[in-house]
Formats: C-alpha cells, structure tokens, sequence
C-alpha cells in the first residue's frame, strides 16, 4: 500500500468519525427545537421544494395516467354516485341555512359571542409522508401570503392539520396523524371532551375521554376548539373501532391523497405563536367545575 | 521529508472528483425521487428507501467514487424534507457505511443471494436503530406497520434498483465518464 493511500484511508476514517458526530449532535440539536435550527432547515425546503416538484412530475404524471383510466372506467357508476350526493347535499344546505338562522337568533337571545371569521387560502401539497416517523407535508404558500405558525390546514372533508414551520414560499404542515399531534376534540352527539392522538399511522386514538363517555362506532369527532388556535366544529374523523378501552378514529380527510389543501389564516389573535413548542400547544385543559368546555356548561355537564 | 513520487503522479490527472460529483448529484436526486413515490397513496407514510439501495451498491463495488460526506448529504437532505429526526438518517447512513468498509473484502466476493440477504440485515438494522432512537427522544413508540411496510417494499425493490445502478455504470463505463 502507497504512502498517500494509507494517508488517503486515514484522511477519510477522521471524516467519516466527525460527521458521525456531527449528525449525531443534530438529533440532539433538531430535538431542542432551536429557532435558527428550525430557520435554517425551512430554508433548505425552500429551496429544495422546486426540485422536488421537477424530480417527481414523472411519477405524478404515472399516478394521473392510471387514476385517468380508473375514472374512466367507473364513469357511469361515479355519475348516479354524485347525483345522489348532490340530492342529499342540496337538503343538507336547507337544513343549514335553517339552523344557521336560528343559531343567530339565539346568539342574539343569548348574547354569546360569534366566532371569529377566518380567510381561506388554497395551496398545493408539495410532499406526503414518506417515512413511518413523522407525518408532515410541505405546500406551496408560505410567510409572503400571511401564513403564520398555527394556522390549522383543512379540505372540504375536515382537519389536516397545524402549519408548524413557514418558509418564504412554503410551509410545513403537522398532520392530525403525527405522533406529536394532539388535537382536542369533542365528540358529536354527547358533547364528551377528549384528545385525539397521532399514531404515525392511518388512524388516530381517541384518548382522556370522561369515563361516562359512550361513544359510538361511526360516531364524529369534532374539534373542541380549546386553546382558541383551532377553531371548534372542523371534523377531525369517525370512531373506526372500540377495543379494550382503545379508541380508534379515521380520520375524515383521506390523507393519503392529499393535493390542495386550504389554509385558514386569522383567528390567532391574542395566541402568541412566536415560540411555539408543540408539547404545550397541545396540553389538555386542566378539568374542574369551574372549567367551561362548552358554551353554558361546566365539566360536570351541568349549566351554569 | 521530501515526497517521493513522481511528477505525473503528484499531479493528479486522473482526478476522482468529477464521478463523485456526479455521484452526489445522483445520490441527491434519488432521496428527493423517494419523496416523489411518497406522493402514490400506495406508499403513503412508506416510502421504499432508494437511497439505501444506491449507497449500499456504491459502498460495495465504487467505493472511492462515494465519499463520506456525500453519504452525510443524502441523509441530510432526507431528514429534512421528510421531516424525520433531522440527522438520525445520516447517522444511520453513515455507520452502515462504516461496518461495510470492515467487510467491503467478504461482500464483494458474495453472489447476489448473499448480498440481498445482507441488504435486508442491514436494512432491518438501519429501521431498528431509527424506531431505538425516534422513542427514546420522543418517549412513545409510533405503529409499527409502516415502518415494516417501508422495509419490505425496499427489499422487493432492491434488486430492480440493482440491475438499474449496475445498467447505468455499464452506460457509463462506454462513454468513459466512470
């Protein structure tokens, strides 16, 4: 072996053990969740997004081509389906519209306060989950168009998730599916409080329920809007399946085929999201009588 | 102590550079192609790690062409935009780098049975260490189906992206880039 081989194999065992190091410290580092830290990795996003777009345009153009002749083929059957959905939707939007005018009435009678109003922007999801350890998407709207840490991303069909990091043109979304993700929730017909809980998988638990609580397969859960960044009533999944005091939720947006999503920027007044540490954003309300959980009752389900 | 090589020698004309520029490159394209695939429903939080294929084939027969710091960049680049634990890919990356180099002699000699057994070793290690540290950081233990999901769809395309890697060289070998 030459002289400047062995030195050539030394050089690289020295690199090899500090970037070994190196990466080990940035778990650490990452962990810490460090603003600069965080800054300069939304700055890589940023820049890194566009590649992305171009690298993957070929397998978005195979995956429309298929979803193309699918369609195609279950055209007829996609037709009576939306017809029939129309019909409902058409009386589901009366029944609203009554509810809606009589919701105004009592607020009026009542003089509770109306919800604050939100603006919706559309955006693109760049990214999906590609890895068991974190659900997270990039979309393609970031700081220059207002988004700002906290705001909850939805579709038509419900909650995706929170916006947790904003680069210049995109953002990165926390889904209702990432182990770090703890939405509190309400339940549709009984009203219970609880958590639902990310399991870096395709279904969420269902967790703090009361144990009066008797929720129902096919039940929805609604967002609570406890802490006030998300707003109450967005639908966060149906309870999928009751085992051994384990509740499972799907979630009501198929977040497998996620390609624009809405952004609901405002109603973080008085929220200060400049240090956001998700651990806190998501702590449960502590529960006692003088705890209000929803509008007129106290934890006890009693009115006040 | 004067340094006794040649003239021709010292200066380098073979330089090693321009591959392992172009292997960076490659590298850095086939981590943002896995986030391409992540975007089909059917690999949706399980993705197949093509860039574990294209580092183990490159560890084992080009070696000198793949240096350290390009294996530290594509695990980078996959922390980041897949949000992983932001260096817990590199440091996987890179120790599986640093056991292969003891056992570089023994893999190459190997069939290819043998080296797609030791790829689902190696792959099942890698998985092992990241699931280790991902709870013991975040004290919970996220479903476990995606994760062997992600392991096995790698595996099933190990040899694919064998033959693939194995084309390109041979490609690139005629036109004397490599």
């Amino acid at each position: 072996m030459r002289v400047s081989d062995k030195a050539r194999i030394r050089q690289r065992r020295i690199i090899h053990g500090v970037l070994i190091f190196l990466s080990f410290s940035l778990m650490f580092l990452g962990k810490a969740d460090l603003s600069a830290l965080r800054n300069i990795r939304m700055g890589s996003s940023d820049f890194l997004a566009p590649f992305i777009d171009f690298v993957s345009a070929p397998i978005r153009g195979i995956e429309t081509m298929v979803e193309g002749v699918r369609t195609v083929a279950s055209l007829r059957a996609e037709n009576v389906r939306l017809q029939g959905e129309n019909d409902l939707l058409k009386r589901w939007r009366r029944r609203a519209e009554i509810l809606e005018s009589e919701n105004r009435q009592l607020r009026s009678v009542t003089g509770a306060a109306a919800v604050k109003n939100r603006t919706q922007i559309t955006a693109r999801a760049v990214t999906a989950p590609g890895g068991g350890f974190a659900h997270t998407v990039l979309i393609a709207i970031g700081g220059e168009e207002g988004i700002v840490r906290g705001n909850p991303v939805v579709t038509a069909d419900g909650l995706v998730g929170i916006v947790i990091d904003v680069g210049r043109a995109y953002a990165r979304v926390l889904m209702i599916s990432d182990i770090n993700a703890r939405i509190p929730v309400i339940l549709s017909s009984s009203s219970w409080p609880g958590l639902s809980v990310g399991q870096n998988g395709q279904f969420l638990d269902l967790q703090f329920l009361p144990d009066e609580a008797t929720p129902k397969i096919g039940e929805l859960v609604l967002t609570s809007g406890h802490g006030g960044v998300l707003p109450n009533g967005l639908a966060v999944g149906r309870v999928d399946q009751i085992k051994d005091g384990k509740i499972r939720v799907r979630p009501a947006v198929d977040l497998r085929n996620l390609s624009y999503v809405s952004v609901l920027t405002g109603g973080l007044d008085g929220i200060d999201n400049s240090n956001l540490d998700l651990a806190d954003f998501y702590t449960p309300l502590p529960i006692d009588d003088t705890t209000r959980l929803l509008e007129g009752l106290n934890s006890s389900g009693q009115r006040r | 102590m004067k340094d006794q090589r040649s003239y021709f020698e010292r200066a380098d004309f073979e330089s090693d550079f321009p591959p392992q520029f172009l292997v960076s490159i490659v590298g850095v394209t086939i981590v943002l192609l896995e986030l391409g695939f992540a975007q089909w429903p059917f690999f949706y939080g399980a993705a197949p790690v093509l860039s574990l294929i294209f580092i183990y084939y490159m560890n084992i027969y080009h070696e000198k062409y793949i240096p350290v710091f390009v294996i530290f960049l594509m695990g980078i680049v996959g922390d980041v935009l897949l949000s992983d634990l932001l260096g817990g890919r590199a440091t996987a990356f890179l120790l599986l780098t640093y056991v292969m180099q003891h056992r570089l002699a023994r893999l190459q000699q190997s069939d290819f049975g043998r080296l797609w057994l030791d790829f689902a070793v190696s792959c099942a290690a890698i998985s092992l260490f990241q699931l280790l540290l991902f709870s013991a950081l975040n004290l919970a233990i996220p479903s476990l189906s995606p994760i062997l999901f992600q392991l096995g769809a790698t595996l099933i395309l190990f040899p694919i992206g064998f033959v693939i890697i194995f084309t390109v060289h041979r490609l690139l070998q005629k036109v004397k880039i490599v």
